[in-house]
């Protein structure tokens, strides 16, 4: 009932509610993993459902990826005190001549809503940057967003710097943005596209699994 | 050396007579008319020959209207033979940071687009903003249309002007705060959107008096200003049309109310909005813009004439057939299609063809 309240009050984007609900169930013994997946992460998914069939909209995903937040700053020091990883980790940011941020802060907090570590660039990034980020930080998804037809362009031109650095066999890129397709994404060599938010989270898990698999078959 | 509207358009009074009786009937929930516009590349050549950055708008605004005259003129001449119904226009063209920068704050130019960046950190801050009138970009806006106006005097040739609407240029201003503010501060939103419009009314009537001071005697100079207002509703294509009936569609239409009549513009990936866009009092037209990998209108024109409740809807198609196909349904409404063509002969081609069709119908 607990991690029900929890998924509910995340959709109503109740953040006090959350906290509160979230300390409720650590206080019940109920396991910080569970109530991450059967609480936050289920209300985060059913938010995501909701906004892929247009029966919510970016306000109430906002709100409810706050309440998200509220959750996991009760839930996180103890889950990183157990031991337990996110499931993978992502950059995302807007490219460069591009000051769009919508799009990029939605995808960061769906993305962060299935569990992954998501490190935000923020708007107008470079390729230089994000070539740089990309060694630094050893995401496995990196999320490039554009809005704009003459900015989609600069998605190519990371993928091409990224290339060049060698680092493309580490991380699996993934665009979007209102011009961009899947043809588009295709043509530029992307390893995915997604038409929304959410199912660019949806993406990201699909992708990271598949690169674990991958990795476990090298070894 | 921009020429008068007749040489650009010989048949200007009949297409002007045309989009007039569209937007009254649409007024009057009438129903039946169908205009085209083809879209030639050259119509893009304008935005991407004109490098904002080039410009140093407060000492070069001769400059800076000379070279965007001198653009229009360009297009206005290749598409004379093209007898569709688009009706030539002239509108300073700064980017989008003009349209909230007029407010306060500055413009960041990039080549082809410019931006302003949002200013409100806390919703309540519009208060210490200059009073409405003072900024910068207030008056060096009036100062860059007026230019243009002179140039422009005596042509016929209509001068436009599109705003924000109160939650886009709200937007502008406060930035993505503004989605939480819907749920955060409700009351404090309803007062900066009262603001916006307050803003926008006092911008928009202050550029009109210029137009009727310098086109106001020629036949179709002030066109566009007369009880008219151009406005976009981009960010409540973010929002449900619950939240779009309860915070935006006052203040739209407090703005619409001042001018007349509102023509509107959204996106295909809000089509829902429609119906609570065209529900405003005396909006006669609603431009949506077909997205990518969003439902395409022209598909969609059932559900569209039940929206628009008899107001005009531009919408674009990729083909001619879906004009034809759609020729019965499309009469149920009022329509402007605007379709993208290869080169002038296509224009001309499909615009002939086009107005055979509609003799037909």
């Amino acid at each position: 009932m607990i991690l029900e309240n929890i998924s509910a009050s995340l959709q109503k984007g109740k953040a006090t509610e959350v906290k509160d609900f979230v300390q409720e169930a650590l206080n019940q013994k109920i396991a910080p993993q569970t109530i991450l997946n059967e609480g936050l992460i289920k209300g985060m998914t059913i938010i995501g459902g909701k906004f892929k069939r247009n029966e919510v909209f970016v306000p109430e995903v906002l709100v409810a990826a706050r309440a998200m937040n509220a959750g996991l700053t009760i839930l996180r020091p103890i889950l990183v005190a157990s031991g337990t990883h996110a499931i993978g980790k992502a950059l995302v940011c807007t490219v460069q001549g591009d000051l769009h941020d919508i799009g990029k802060n939605l995808v960061k907090m769906m993305i962060e809503g299935q569990g992954i570590e998501c490190t935000d660039l923020g708007v107008d990034c470079s390729p230089e940057k994000i070539v740089e980020s990309v060694i630094l930080y050893e995401p496995d998804i990196v999320c490039l967003s554009a809005l704009l037809t003459t900015t989609m362009m600069k998605q190519k031109l990371v993928i091409d710097e990224l290339k060049k650095a060698n680092v493309m066999k580490n991380i699996r890129v993934i665009i979007g943005g209102a011009p961009v397709t899947q043809d588009f994404a295709d043509g530029i060599g992307a390893d995915g596209y997604a038409p929304d938010a959410a199912s660019a989270a949806d993406l990201a898990v699909k992708l990271i699994m598949e690169k674990r698999n991958l990795m476990k078959n090298v070894k | 050396m921009l020429n008068k509207l007749s040489d650009y358009r010989s048949d200007y009074k009949e297409i002007f007579k045309k989009d007039k009786k569209m937007y009254d009937d649409a007024l009057h929930k009438k129903v039946g008319n169908i205009t085209f516009m083809a879209l030639i590349p050259e119509d893009l050549e304008l935005y991407n020959e004109l490098d904002l950055t080039a410009y140093n708008y407060e000492n070069d605004i001769e400059a800076y209207t000379d070279k965007l005259l001198s653009l229009y003129e360009n297009v206005l001449e290749k598409r004379k033979n093209v007898f569709d119904q688009r009706i030539p226009i002239i509108s300073p063209v700064l980017g989008i940071g003009d349209y909230s920068a007029f407010v306060t704050g500055d413009i960041i130019f990039k080549p082809d687009t410019s931006w302003s960046t949002p200013c409100l950190e806390n919703i309540t801050d519009y208060k210490n903003f200059p009073p409405i009138g003072t900024s910068k970009w207030y008056k060096l806006f009036l100062k860059i249309s007026e230019s243009l106006m002179i140039k422009m005097k005596d042509k016929g040739i209509p001068y436009m002007r599109g705003f924000f609407s109160p939650l886009d240029l709200a937007h502008a201003l406060r930035g993505g705060k503004i989605y939480y503010d819907f749920y955060d501060h409700p009351e404090e939103l309803h007062e900066l959107l009262d603001y916006c419009a307050d803003a926008t009314i006092s911008f928009a009537k202050d550029i009109y008096a210029l137009a009727e001071k310098h086109l106001g005697n020629t036949e179709y100079g002030c066109w566009y200003t007369k009880n008219k207002i151009n406005m976009s509703e981009d960010i409540a294509c973010m929002i449900s049309g619950d939240l779009y009936n309860e915070f935006c569609a006052p203040h739209t239409q407090k703005v619409i109310d001042y001018f007349g009549v509102g023509y509107m513009h959204c996106h295909s990936r809000a089509m829902y909005l429609v119906k609570e866009i065209c529900k405003l009092n005396n909006v006669v037209h609603l431009w949506l813009a077909t997205d990518p990998n969003q439902p395409r209108p022209i598909e969609h024109i059932k559900e569209l004439v039940e929206s628009a409740n008899g107001a005009s809807l531009a919408i674009d198609c990729e083909k001619f057939s879906e004009i034809e196909d759609n020729i019965e349904l499309l009469k149920k409404g009022n329509f402007n299609i605007a379709m993208p063509v290869k080169n002038i002969e296509e224009a001309i081609y499909y615009s002939n063809k086009f107005n055979e069709l509609i003799k037909k119908h």
